[in-house]
Order: C-alpha cells, then structure tokens, then sequence
C-alpha cells in the first residue's frame, strides 16, 4: 500500500499543453475517482501515473519515491483497461499468471495466487478458456485478476466498466467497491460517468480542460460544487444554471424580460454577470399561482420512481424532478420556487463559486414575487 | 415536406421482396461465377498433368482425356536431369527465404510500429520504394557482388538477396500498427520488455498474417526463375524451375518430359497447400490478403 502525491505535474504534445499543472495528493488505501468529460486529460494523467506516457514537467510520487524516469512495471502499479487489454492467445489461467511469469515467482506459487484470484473473481469455472469465450464482464473480471495477483501498491482504473452494459456495470460497480474493501489498496479510478464517479469515490477529483476544478468527498462536491462546471456535471438531472446579474444593493436578477424575480445578494459590485444555480430536485413546482417563478412545461420525462419536468423560464430551460403522478403536465403553467438555501452562485466571468447572502436574498424574493405577481 | 407525407406508408407503395428469395438467387449467380473461375483456373493445371501422361504420338491430341496413358515422359525427365537434387535445392532456397523474410521482416515491422525515431519515416518509405524497384535493376549489381564473394553456383547465392524484403515489413508493419495498443501496454504494466512483448504477445496473435505472407513468399520463392538462371552453372546447385527449362531447347521443345517435370515441381507446393488447406484459408481470410 502507498501513498500518491502529484506535485505541479503538465503535459504537452508537440508543444500544445493538455495539463496544465496538476496537483494531487491521494492518501494510503483512498478510493480516488478522477472524473470529466472527454478530452480534460483525466486518462492522460492516470497513464502518466501508470508511466505509460512521459511526463512534461512535475513530479509524481508513489510511496514517498518519485517515479519520473521508472519503469511502469516497476511502479508497483496494476492497471485495469478500458477495453480489457488481455492477451488473446492466452488462457484465462496464463492471462492472470502472466505478471508473475515475467517476475520470475514459482510455478507452485504462481497457480496458487491464481487459483486465490480466480476464486475472488467468481473466475475458478472459466480458468482454461480463453477470452474471446467469455462475456464482457467475465473478461473485466480477468483483467482485474490479472492486477490483483501482482499486489500493487496502487490499481489504476481506466474506465473500465465503459464497455458494459447498463446492468453490469452496476454489478461490476459493487463488485469494484467490494474489492477495494476485501484488498484495501489505493486506487485511482477513471471515468465521464458521474454515477460511477459518486458511488466509488472516497475522494473525487473533477477535471475540466486539463485542470482540476475541485476535489473533495462525493457529497461535498455535490452540495457545494467549486465552478460552474462542477456543478452542471455533477447530477443528473444537472443543476440548474440561470444567468444572472447583480443589481442594486447586491441584489441578484435573472436575466430574463422585465427581471421576474431578485433572489439573493452578493458582494459583487452592481452590473456583475453571475449564475444562478439550483439542483432540479430543490425546486419546488406548484401548479396554483401565486408564488414562485411562472413557468410553462415543456416536457415530462417518466423515470418510473419520479418524473423529470423541462420548464420554460422566462426564456431559460429549468428542470425540475416530481414524484412519480399521473398528473399531466405538459403545457401547463406553473409556478417554481427556488428556496434560498439551496441556490448556489458563480461568478459568471470565472466560473468560481461566490458566497450569497442567502437570508437577505429571501426577503428580496417575496419581495419581487409580490411586485411580479 | 409536409408532416402529412412524412406519415404516408411508403412503404406500401412498392412491391416488398423476401430477404430469402433474393440472396438464393445472389448465392446461385455466385456459385456458377465461382465454378466457371475455377475451371477456368484448374484447367492449364488439368491439361499439365494429362499432357505428362501422354505418349510422345498422342502428345498433340486435343481429347479432353487421353486416349492411352504411359508414364515414359516421367522416366525421360528423372533420366535427362537431377530432378531429386534440384527439388532439393528448390526447397532449401524457398524454406531458407521464407524464414529469413519472415524473421528480418517481423524485426523492422516492430520498430517501426513501436518507436518513433529520426526519419523514421523516410526509412520507411525507402524501405517501400525497394519493393517498386525491378530485380532487373538490381540483378547486375547483385551478380557482381555474389561474384566477388566467390558464390557464384551455389544454392547459398540464391538466398542471400532474399534475406530481408519489403513486402514482409511493410505487411507487418501495418498488422502490428492495428494491433491493439492497449495489450501492448498491458504486458509493458506486467513487466514484459519489448522483446518479450514483440515473441510472446505480437507474433501469437499476429500468425494469421505470418501464415499467409509465408506462404506468399514460399511460393515466390519456389517460382523463382531468373536470378537462378544468372547464377547456376550445373545441373547440381541448380533449381527445378532451371531444370524445366532444359526441355526447352533451340531445337525444339521436349512437351512430354517438361510437363512430367512439371508436375514433379508442382507436386511439393500442391502437397503443402492439401496438408495445411484449412489454415491457408483462415489465415489469409483472417489478415485480409485476398
């Protein structure tokens, strides 16, 4: 087991930076999920970690020792592939035995690591097939015991349950979880899904154009997204993002026709664009005016447990999770409350989250109710 | 358009064919393709083999089958030339070639698949303009090399050229480059070096391509006419396809004794082809020459 720590570490090719300078620090047997869109050089940074790809500037240390210049397979980690990566011509067996091969272990004690692994891995049944005769998830199933076996310090996982089906990948999620718990090892796991990403993560490092945007526990990320970009990709239904400007005495507008509605203050100078941002399952829908934003429903997404609404807002799309009704919606005015404690503010030049001063905002919205209404 | 024709049936409008009647009658036009192809392939290989048999009087009869059989054209053939010796040679110099074209092949292939280097690129298509060179470029050169070396009749003349050819690395450059990255990096984690990587991991899954460019090979090999006709002095450190062409003199053509040999040269190649049919099919279906 060991310790991560990257320290200031970019990447370029041919000159054209993809990482700007990451910093990172992953405790002892830390379940990290580094998690962003395509292209913000989440995978790039995992196989600069792996020593797949060669580091620009910076430093990465594993256990306290900078690996820099060493050998991926003397990094002490294992790494698990998006599209499996096992060798075709090998058996199930010589697939996870292979590591140990090349590090010379005994025949005897390399068939009972094995034998240990498969077992883990629901594998002892399908120990002499070959991979092309396995499912999806058996074959994921034997890349993971081809990283077990070697008893890394850390596992690398590059979205490896992105070639699965829904329901495997929920298993194989559980199964990942359950696997961290039984071997407790760092690990550092890759992903574009945020489920993925809130479910796994002991830390969680959100990556946007090769840079971090914030790290921290699930929910801290959740409940108090950093950037405006951490807030839209974390969730979904994603939160609610409405332009916005600060008005007189800080208050805060929407930009929309004729401003409907002040909702809180900053401390921003009056005229600063900022965004307005609420979680879908915060806002509050009512369909008797008098109170809140009016609104139209454009569209109601069934999800079976609850229900997705897409409102119109003053020329802004707003959605809005309901428990499951037969109720239908769909072209109905309605009327959305935004409760002040759950409004999240960013500057809208940065992007950086501002602190509001929620309470007065309150007052400022029945306020502008009354004056809309 | 309108939303009224975008919800018109269409699809009624035209008469609907089954998918089974049409591709039955696909599949029959193929069938009779194929078989006229094969006949059309088979046939000068048929007429060989019925020529051999025919007597020295019937040599010219035009029936499809020959009216009397002997096998004296066989007798003359292994009489008039060392046609064991010389199939000998033929093989030594086709196997030998095979393997060196194969080994000094999948060598290059891999570093220029694996690495980047200066002008690696401009070695490559170097490598690739030697291929669209004729050997009767080279031949002079070639010749007067092997000369100096004092090597001039002997089979160990013939392979020297071929030791290393573009075909072999550009072929298995391109197999090696759409050979997934991610194995390559998976054994690299696993601690394999590039000569592990490239024995244990590249080639296994790369021998439907060895396969079929070894066989591509053999058989250029083992056809081979013109640089063994420029180096051989005897019948001895000679090839089969030198010793057909004995029968083919200024004073007339020996059809008989040629077509046995012949078929005694083709016999080696055919017998390799039967014994590893299946394998030569996969392979080449598997690494897309066709």
């Amino acid at each position: 087991m060991a310790d991560l720590k990257i320290s200031n570490v970019k990447k370029a090719y041919d000159g054209k930076p993809v990482l700007h300078g990451v910093d990172l620090s992953i405790p002892d047997s830390h379940f990290a999920v580094i998690v962003g869109p395509s292209g913000c050089g989440k995978s790039t940074l995992l196989r600069m970690i792996a020593g797949l790809e060669d580091i620009t500037s910076g430093e990465i240390a594993i256990g306290g020792v900078v690996m820099n210049d060493i050998e991926p397979s003397d990094r002490g980690c294992a790494m698990v592939f998006q599209n499996y990566a096992l060798y075709p011509h090998m058996s199930v067996r010589q697939n996870i035995a292979y590591p140990l091969r090349l590090a010379g272990v005994p025949v005897a004690e390399r068939n009972v690591r094995v034998e240990q692994a498969a077992k883990i891995l629901n594998l002892t049944d399908y120990l002499d097939r070959r991979p092309a005769q396995l499912s999806g998830g058996q074959r994921q199933r034997v890349a993971m015991g081809r990283a077990i076996v070697r008893e890394p310090d850390v596992f690398l996982f590059d979205e490896p349950l992105s070639n699965l089906d829904a329901l495997l990948r929920v298993q194989m999620r559980i199964e990942i979880k359950k696997l961290h718990k039984r071997l407790n090892a760092t690990s550092i796991f890759v992903t574009h899904d945020q489920v993925e990403a809130m479910t796994l993560a002991d830390t969680l490092i959100v990556m946007n154009g090769g840079r971090v945007e914030q790290i921290g526990s699930p929910t801290e990320i959740y409940r108090e997204p950093a950037s405006a970009f951490v807030a839209g990709f974390m969730g979904a239904p994603a939160m609610n993002l409405l332009p916005a400007t600060v008005g007189a005495d800080g208050q805060i507008l929407l930009d929309a026709p004729g401003n409907p509605q002040g909702l809180a203050r900053c401390a921003l100078p009056e005229g600063s664009p900022v965004t307005l941002g609420i979680r879908p399952e915060n806002v509050v829908l009512a369909e008797t005016s008098g109170a809140g934003l009016p609104a139209t429903v454009d569209l109601v997404e069934e999800l079976g447990g609850s229900r997705v609404a897409y409102c119109n807002v003053a020329g802004h799309e707003m959605s809005v999770v309901l428990p499951a009704s037969d109720d239908p919606l769909e072209g109905k005015p309605v009327w959305l409350t935004l409760p002040n404690q759950d409004l999240h503010l960013f500057d809208r030049i940065s992007g950086r989250r501002l602190e509001a001063d929620m309470t007065t905002g309150d007052k400022l919205a029945k306020r502008e109710v009354e004056t809309v209404a | 358009m309108t939303t009224e024709a975008l919800r018109a049936p269409r699809i009624a409008t035209r008469p609907l064919r089954r998918i089974s009647e049409k591709s039955g009658l696909d599949t029959a036009a193929g069938h009779v393709l194929m078989v006229l192809l094969s006949i059309f392939c088979l046939f000068p290989v048929y007429w060989m083999l019925a020529s051999s048999l025919r007597p020295a009087n019937a040599m010219f009869e035009t029936s499809l089958v020959p009216t009397s059989m002997s096998l004296d054209n066989y007798t003359q053939a292994i009489d008039a030339i060392p046609i064991a010796r010389m199939l000998i040679n033929t093989l030594v110099f086709s196997v030998l070639s095979t393997v060196f074209q194969l080994l000094t092949g999948i060598i290059a292939a891999f570093a220029f698949a694996r690495w980047k280097f200066r002008f690696d690129k401009l070695v490559y298509t170097a490598i690739a303009l030697t291929w669209l060179v004729p050997f009767q470029v080279v031949m002079i050169p070639n010749y007067l090399l092997i000369a100096q070396m004092g090597l001039l009749d002997s089979v160990a003349a013939l392979i020297l050229p071929n030791l290393a050819a573009a075909l072999a690395i550009l072929l298995l450059a391109q197999a090696m480059r759409g050979f997934p990255r991610e194995v390559i990096e998976a054994a690299r984690m696993d601690g394999a070096r590039n000569w592990r990587i490239l024995w244990e991991v590249l080639v296994p899954n790369l021998r439907g391509t060895i396969a079929s460019l070894a066989i591509l090979i053999f058989i250029s090999s083992w056809n081979e006419y013109f640089w063994p006709l420029l180096l051989s002095r005897t019948a001895e450190n000679s090839v089969i396809q030198i010793g057909i062409q004995m029968f083919m003199t200024a004073e007339g053509n020996q059809w008989g004794p040629l077509m046995a040999a012949s078929t005694l040269a083709s016999l080696p190649v055919l017998l390799i082809y039967i014994v590893l049919q299946r394998q030569v099919v996969q392979s080449f279906m598997k690494s897309g020459i066709r």
